[in-house]
């Protein structure tokens, strides 16, 4: 495993073959990434895209499968709540692709993001409103 | 080096996208459950929730027979014709907007169909 890993000094090509691809250069102009890191970002991508999914399988449990004796608007809060949440990843996730590529591409350093935060703390509201559905409901 | 990739990067996706089509699927069934589980007729609701649910299934099954054609016409992830690398994306853009769009569209559908019944 020793040798070949991406370095964290933004793109570089290990390929001696392949001088086109992968290799920054100093006149800015723009190149597509290493793969390796291509293939990272489609990861976390997809990544992003199940955290949407297992959401909206929350919302179908709470909305149509578990036989909950909440009140009404109680259920449809939760379950609203989450699909919101899941709808605001799905359009997430392609512009954050975009995004990361983009700066890749220019070599530029990669921001830091709100949403996973957002999702953090969304889902610690939902967990809250379950517990009071639960027992206060 | 004859293109294998040590970190097993491509194949790493692959297995991300397999992950993702087999959680599109099961949250589909899990939709898709409801109405057979009390051993009654199923009644139309029945139907429009098998309709909404192909929706995911549908964007799964197209996801994995790109990506599964792709990962055969690039030699298992060792190389893309375009670039000699690996392929980089696996999967095409249309498909990452599919399966996206899918996710969007499932969600809302199960709300929708909470709210009017």
């Amino acid at each position: 495993m020793a040798g070949t890993r991406p370095s964290g000094g933004g793109r570089q090509g290990e390929d001696p073959g392949d001088p086109g691809r992968g290799h920054g250069d100093r006149a800015g102009r723009e190149s597509e990434p290493d793969y390796r890191f291509t293939l990272a970002n489609e990861r976390t991508f997809l990544a992003w895209i199940r955290t949407a999914l297992a959401l909206v399988a929350g919302a179908v449990a709470v909305l149509h499968l578990v036989p909950l004796d909440w009140s009404g608007p109680a259920r449809l809060t939760v379950g609203l709540a989450l699909t919101v949440l899941a709808v605001v990843i799905t359009a997430y996730a392609p512009m954050r692709w975009l995004q990361v590529q983009r700066l890749m591409r220019r070599g530029a350093p990669l921001p830091l993001s709100a949403l996973p935060v957002v999702t953090t703390v969304g889902v610690a509201l939902v967990c809250g409103a379950v517990l009071v559905g639960n027992f206060w409901g | 080096m004859s293109g294998r990739d040590p970190g097993l990067q491509p194949e790493r996706t692959l297995l991300s996208w397999q992950r993702t089509v087999i959680v599109l699927v099961a949250v589909a069934l899990l939709y898709v459950r409801d109405p057979f589980q009390d051993g009654g007729e199923p009644g139309p609701g029945a139907l429009v929730r098998v309709a909404v649910a192909l929706v995911p299934i549908g964007a799964a099954a197209a996801a994995m027979v790109h990506v599964r054609r792709r990962w055969r016409a690039t030699g298992h992830g060792a190389h893309d014709d375009a670039t000699g690398q690996a392929p980089a994306p696996l999967a095409r853009g249309w498909v990452r907007v599919l399966v996206g769009a899918a996710t969007a569209v499932f969600a809302v559908a199960v709300a929708v169909s909470a709210l009017t019944g």
